[in-house]
């Protein structure tokens, strides 16, 4: 009894969760991924090549939601132009608001160029074809991850309903008028069905929304792979809490829309409106793509009816955290578009470690798929003891009571994997790969 | 030039026997090849223009038996010895990893090979038993040593039915070959049309029986699916696609081809016995939980359609029924190598395990196609052989029987019930997270199913390319059968 | 008496508050008759906060102003009166849990001194920086 009353979690009984284990480590102040070296190299190795393409991602997303705005034939929304590869990242380089990425550029990623200019082909040929070809970055993963946050909406912040507010439908009133000035046609169908064009407005919105979010990760994850190379890192914890870190450095930027048209700009969102990464991007984004999401056309059939899908949005698993990541490589879904645009930035020592395993080589996709799981699993760990530690208590508070809180919030956490799809019990075996 | 057939597969299984076990795959595929070469020459030195029996040869052997060293082809046993040593081929590369005793295991196929030309080639009735009988002894000893848990129990009763199967075939022949007082066992010689026609159908009743063990025909199919789920792939895919085409080679070599009489007598018996062979194939399948099973039940029911086809003794069903012995030999023999496939790669056959094969990473994409491409043809789907083959059989027996015709129509839409449930338990589906660490299949395990797949899609295009081969000997054949019954007509009219 | 920015800026313990307000020019509306209810947390509050968070809030008016605004709440509440209270609604808009009886806590902060009288309102003083969510 002596003994574990020094501990500080033991000033409280143990958990009785399913979870129960997870739980008294997450006291500990780690993550829900076991802490084991194999598990932090996948983890570091798969952030840097998801980092890589994400630089892409946010990029193309903004320049879709404030360049390509509402072109009704956005032929060419994928083909970002300098201006936008050289657009300064706000956590990279000397320009940067916050210096996350220390050694890094804040323009476009090296490798990311180089994969551009020649693709998985290594040949240089004129861009359209590399598009056709599909040798390119698959920027229909990240509009897939924006659709799963414009449909699922309400998951907390203020972005929703100001997205429904007079402001914001004045806003772009304005902006539509000035982008289709001199376009009759476009402004008798918007006369016409002025919803139609609002909702587009908002996915836009959302564009920028998870452009503005991936903006961030992207240089925190390059500085983890940097630090991972340097030795700095020697836990998953270590890992986890230098991406809770990242989340408070980022929480309070803005989050906005704002369109160019010509040499004007036109604000969608004003900044003034004092939205926040963390609230209005960060936290939306974690509900709705790690958790939520909606089932992928082409893999497996529901039925409604037999309430196969749950009645409400809320209640829908369909996220990385809970996916059946073994379908990836069926054409065209969007985890298989992701774990291809990873596959062409994986580090030398990932590369090396799926050759050892299962298939090697040919079932790779599947390989980082499940490391893709993992390192996910951390990141959550880290969004749920960022959130643990803005708005309950530290660790170590002295009073078992709030102790009690804490336990209370991670167990509804966890009870978020109690439904069987939840891959929290797999990603404990090294065996599941 | 028939000799070559015996000889090469013989070399063959000395060889092996004698070399060193890591050339027995090589020399056993080298031999096999050089037999089907050689049994591709024998097409291109095939008259199309005869029905009757071609590269005859004969040499006197034991005069006071009447056993003579008697051989020849015509157009019903030459593309099943093609098929005999394509199927040898195939075997010999199904999978084999861990295969132990691979010289002993080798020899045996290749001496099947040899028994089963011999058979095929056989003009002599007491030569056709001795080949008849002798490939059953490689057969017992490839499923007694390299089948499955139960290959003890499965091996003997294999072994008892086909000899009985043998023995009734040959009393058929000793009665045939005494009541006709010919003077030796020879085919040719053989007079059986002269005899009464109650002795004609005891003679023809024993062997039906004993072609029906071999075929086989419900109710002498119990030794079937046991036989086959034991069997190791490889055997699987000679018992399947070639063994027991023997069975209804016999039927309508020294059934209708001997007897056309007695056979116009026991036709409509023998399509009631087909149709329900085709039914209870159909229906049973459907109830399998074995994939390896599903198939082998499945196979029951192929072979009742040609049972039908040649109980109504049509040119075109006869044709038809010779057509669907080489597409059903073809086609079992590509499920049986893709069942192997499966289960060697996943550990299991059962339905209720096997799920989501299609996965295109992680599971067996290819081999998943390929089954579903072997169930399709084996349901008659348009442009596979298979539907080309049971196309003829149903259009060619409807006129004659015309009920049991119907029946068998409808039961290949249950071929397509029973398939469409393997393929979507074991090809569609989720798969199964904890179990599917499953390992590659390299092209070089599935190229024999790619060259089977082949020549089903060729054959199923261009179904002419078989049935010009086979139909001079069709056309004779049924001649011999129609003409016995107008000689009657005559007589009976005043 | 003092009103609530006075009290604020003659207190030491309130050097990153007072700076915040100023920087986030919210000075001048808690000069308003208000009244108000301010949950004012000290320097050791803010001390509390991850490195880089107060940096780019600081850069970010709107942003500093909605969390400083997540502090205030409309009204004069005294201990007495939120006792009979389970939550407050900020100035942001979002709610503020309260738990006040045998402790006084604001969300996840301990009161550390409740009830300092202001001309426009009521001061709380709170040991952490209290975050919408």
């Amino acid at each position: 009894m002596t003994t574990t009353l020094e501990n500080p979690t033991a000033k409280i009984p143990p958990s009785t969760h399913k979870y129960a284990d997870i739980i008294h480590r997450l006291e500990a102040g780690g993550s829900m991924l076991p802490d084991t070296e194999e598990n932090l190299m996948q983890i570091i190795g798969i952030y840097k090549a998801y980092a890589v393409p994400m630089d892409f991602y946010w990029r193309d997303l903004l320049y879709i939601a404030e360049r390509v705005f509402l072109d009704p034939l956005p032929f060419f929304k994928y083909f970002l132009p300098q201006e936008y590869l050289d657009l300064p990242n706000h956590y990279a380089g000397a320009t940067a608001d916050f210096r996350v990425w220390q050694k890094g550029e804040a323009s476009a990623h090296p490798e990311l160029l180089e994969f551009m200019d020649r693709g998985e082909l290594k040949k240089k040929l004129p861009k359209l074809f590399h598009h056709l070809w599909h040798d390119r970055i698959n920027m229909e993963f990240a509009e897939a991850c924006m659709q799963a946050m414009l449909w699922h909406q309400g998951m907390g912040g203020q972005f929703y309903d100001y997205l429904e507010s007079e402001e914001y439908l004045a806003n772009c009133d304005r902006a539509i008028k000035a982008y289709f000035k001199g376009n009759p046609l476009m402004l008798g169908l918007y006369k016409l069905f002025p919803e139609m064009f609002y909702e587009k407005v908002r996915e836009l919105s959302y564009y920028a929304n998870l452009g503005l979010f991936w903006e961030v990760m992207a240089p925190v994850f390059f500085e983890m792979s940097d630090l991972y190379d340097e030795g700095k890192f020697k836990s998953v914890p270590d890992a986890m809490d230098f991406l809770v870190n990242g989340i408070f450095i980022a929480a309070g930027r803005p989050i906005y829309h704002h369109v160019y048209i010509g040499d004007e700009c036109y604000e969608i969102i004003p900044k003034s409106k004092g939205f926040m990464w963390l609230y209005e991007a960060a936290l939306p984004y974690v509900e709705a793509v790690f958790y939520r999401t909606a089932p992928f056309r082409g893999t497996k059939s529901y039925n409604a009816q037999a309430h196969q899908v749950p009645d409400e949005q809320k209640d829908f698993h369909y996220g990385i955290l809970y996916a059946d990541v073994f379908p990836v490589g069926t054409a065209g879904i969007p985890p298989t578009l992701l774990m291809q645009d990873m596959l062409h930035f994986l580090p030398p020592y990932l590369l090396e470690y799926y050759q050892n395993y299962c298939r090697g080589e040919d079932d790779m996709l599947i390989q980082l798929g499940i490391t893709f799981q993992r390192s996910m699993y951390n990141v959550t760990s880290a969004v749920i003891q960022a959130l643990r530690t803005a708005l309950l208590y530290p660790l170590d508070d002295p009073n078992p009571e709030h102790l009690l809180k804490n336990r209370q919030f991670f167990e509804a956490q966890m009870d978020r994997f109690l439904r069987p799809e939840a891959r929290l019990t797999d990603i404990q075996s090294q065996d599941y790969r | 030039m028939l000799t070559p057939l015996l000889v090469i597969p013989l070399l063959g299984a000395i060889a092996i026997a004698i070399l060193k076990p890591q050339f027995s795959r090589f020399l056993g595929g080298a031999f096999s090849l050089a037999s089907l070469v050689w049994s591709l020459y024998l097409f291109s030195q095939f008259d199309l223009s005869l029905g009757g029996l071609q590269f005859s040869e004969f040499h006197r052997w034991i005069d006071p038996v009447g056993l003579n060293y008697s051989l020849g082809v015509d157009g019903l046993s030459l593309p099943l010895l093609a098929l005999n040593s394509l199927l040898t081929l195939i075997a010999l590369y199904t999978n084999r990893s861990n295969l132990e005793r691979t010289r002993l295991h080798d020899s045996l196929i290749l001496l099947i090979n040899a028994g089963i030309a011999g058979a095929l080639m056989a003009q002599n009735l007491l030569l056709f038993i001795i080949f008849y009988e002798l490939e059953l002894i490689p057969f017992y000893l490839l499923i007694s040593i390299w089948g499955g848990e139960k290959r003890g129990y499965a091996a003997t009763k294999f072994l008892l039915y086909t000899a009985v199967s043998g023995l009734l075939v040959l009393a058929g022949f000793l009665g045939a070959t005494f009541l006709s007082q010919s003077p030796s066992f020879e085919f040719s010689d053989l007079q059986v049309q002269n005899l009464d026609l109650i002795p004609q159908l005891i003679l023809l009743t024993t062997l039906l029986i004993g072609f029906g063990i071999k075929i086989p025909l419900v109710p002498l199919h119990t030794w079937m699916p046991d036989t086959y789920v034991e069997a190791s792939p490889a055997t699987t895919v000679l018992l399947g696609g070639i063994f027991a085409k023997l069975g209804t080679y016999g039927l309508l070599r020294f059934g209708l081809q001997l007897f056309p009489t007695a056979w116009q007598t026991v036709a409509p018996g023998l399509a009631i016995i087909g149709t329900v062979s085709v039914i209870y194939g159909a229906v049973s399948a459907i109830a399998q939980r074995d994939i390896k099973r599903m198939v082998a039940y499945s196979s029951i029911g192929h072979m009742g359609y040609i049972l039908v086809a040649a109980a109504a003794g049509t040119e075109l069903s006869v044709l038809g029924a010779i057509a669907q012995m080489v597409a059903h030999g073809l086609i079992l023999a590509l499920l049986f190598f893709l069942v192997g496939i499966v289960e060697k790669t996943t550990g299991t056959r059962d339905l209720g395990v096997l799920n989501g094969l299609m996965n295109p990473v992680r599971g067996l994409p290819l081999t998943s196609s390929l089954l579903i491409l072997a169930g399709m043809a084996s349901a008659g789907i348009p442009g596979l052989v298979g539907f080309a083959a049971e196309f003829i059989v149903f259009q060619g027996s409807f006129a004659t029987f015309p009920i049991p015709t119907l029946l068998c129509i409808i039961s290949s839409g249950l071929t397509a019930v029973y398939f469409v449930i393997l393929i979507n338990r074991t090809c569609f589906g989720k798969l199964d997270n904890d179990r599917a660490y499953y390992t590659r299949i390299g092209f070089s395990q599935q190229w024999p199913a790619l060259v089977l797949t082949a020549i089903i899609l060729y054959f199923g295009v261009q179904p002419n390319a078989l049935l010009h081969w086979i139909e001079p000997t069709t056309n004779s054949l049924v001649v011999e059968l129609h003409q016995p019954a107008i000689a009657q007509i005559a007589t009976t009219n005043p | 008496m003092p009103n609530i920015v006075e009290i604020a800026v003659s207190n030491d313990a309130f050097k990153t508050l007072v700076t915040a307000v100023t920087v986030a020019g919210l000075g001048d509306a808690l000069q308003q008759p208000g009244p108000f209810t301010v949950f004012a947390p000290n320097d050791d509050a803010f001390a509390k906060l991850l490195p880089g968070t107060v940096d780019t809030l600081v850069q970010n008016i709107p942003q500093l102003q909605r969390i400083l605004k997540y502090h205030v709440v409309a009204g004069r509440y005294t201990t007495a009166e939120l006792k009979e209270m389970d939550t407050v609604t900020s100035l942001e808009g979002s709610p503020i849990p309260i738990r006040c009886g045998d402790v006084f806590e604001v969300k996840n902060a301990t009161v550390l001194a409740p009830d300092i009288e202001a001309t426009n309102g009521i001061i709380h003083v709170i040991d952490t920086v209290i975050l919408m969510g």
